[in-house]
């Protein structure tokens, strides 16, 4: 059978965390890239808002999670489903060179936007050489 | 060599070869078992909203439709565009729904170490059942979601009369 095109799939054990939420877990995809400043991190997570969303960081682990309330009218019947409405979770484990200090994120249109600068010690620098 | 048969044809071909179509006791049956498994295997026939071509990793809006006794409401994912970037075009009998998702770049010098997030354009097409009023159709696009309100007809909510049965 041809593999449905899900754009979300199901948490199969969500982030080793007991839940307290009846609710559906999915593990938003994400893309990852690198500057020379800093690691950028974008999730896809349609429904959450900035209120929503929980950025936690633990030694090198960093958390995100958000929760999306149920939309719509409570009294109508789904009638056809390729999604449901569910929390998002997903832990990644940062490299050392983070500056756990300066982490920012952002929310749009349902986009989470994490930016990771780097340490200074990290960065690339040039060495200068010194005469002997 | 007889269960072939009832393998799904990926071609789209019929399975039952010719020359046996003659054979009365189960080929209207096999033939319906064939269809069936067709159906099953090439599992996008099922979809009711089939979406245009493409390839598999491009970006597909996933949707959902829930209905109540007033109105039909279809709700589309659509994390990280906004609505200049979607098209709804309401026609007569279907809403179709496209636009694309651009892939952003930034700045030079980046390099990806992860891509699970989809990207292009997309076309689908939603059949709508009759009793739609299209002049009051709405549309909100909140957080990634896009939310559109299809109101039913006056008309079509009181369908569905009870006749009296008489005693001879």
């Amino acid at each position: 059978m041809k593999e449905p095109n899900l754009q979300k799939q199901t948490a199969s054990n969500p982030a080793e965390m007991e839940r307290t939420r009846n609710r559906k877990v999915y593990v938003p995809r994400v893309d990852i890239y690198e500057t020379k400043e800093s690691i950028v991190l974008l999730a896809d997570m349609p429904g959450v808002d900035e209120g929503s969303v929980d950025i936690m960081l633990e030694k090198n682990v960093l958390t995100i999670n958000g929760t999306v309330e149920p939309v719509g009218f409570p009294e109508h019947n789904l009638v056809y489903a390729e999604y449901d409405t569910g929390d998002y979770q997903r832990a990644f484990t940062l490299p050392e060179e983070i500056d756990q200090n300066k982490i920012e994120a952002t929310v749009k249109n349902g986009v989470l936007r994490v930016v990771l600068q780097k340490a200074e010690k990290s960065k690339a620098r040039k060495i200068a050489i010194k005469a002997a | 060599m007889a269960i072939r048969r009832f393998l799904p044809s990926l071609w789209g071909a019929p399975t039952v070869p010719a020359g046996q179509e003659s054979v009365p006791p189960f080929s209207a049956l096999q033939q319906e078992m064939n269809r069936i498994f067709d159906d099953f295997f090439q599992g996008t026939n099922l979809s009711p909203f089939p979406a245009a071509g493409g390839p598999a990793w491009a970006f597909h809006p996933s949707l959902d439709v829930k209905e109540g006794e007033k109105e039909i409401v279809i709700y589309a994912e659509l994390p990280g565009m906004d609505e200049k970037d979607v098209e709804l075009l309401l026609e007569e009998s279907s809403l179709v729904l496209k636009g694309e998702k651009k892939f952003e770049k930034e700045d030079k010098g980046e390099g990806y170490h992860t891509i699970e997030r989809s990207y292009g354009s997309f076309h689908r097409v939603i059949p709508l059942p009759r009793e739609i009023d299209l002049n009051k159709a709405q549309a909100r696009f909140k957080n990634g979601v896009l939310t559109v309100t299809l109101p039913k007809l006056e008309q079509a909510k009181e369908k569905g009369k009870k006749i009296p049965i008489q005693s001879a």
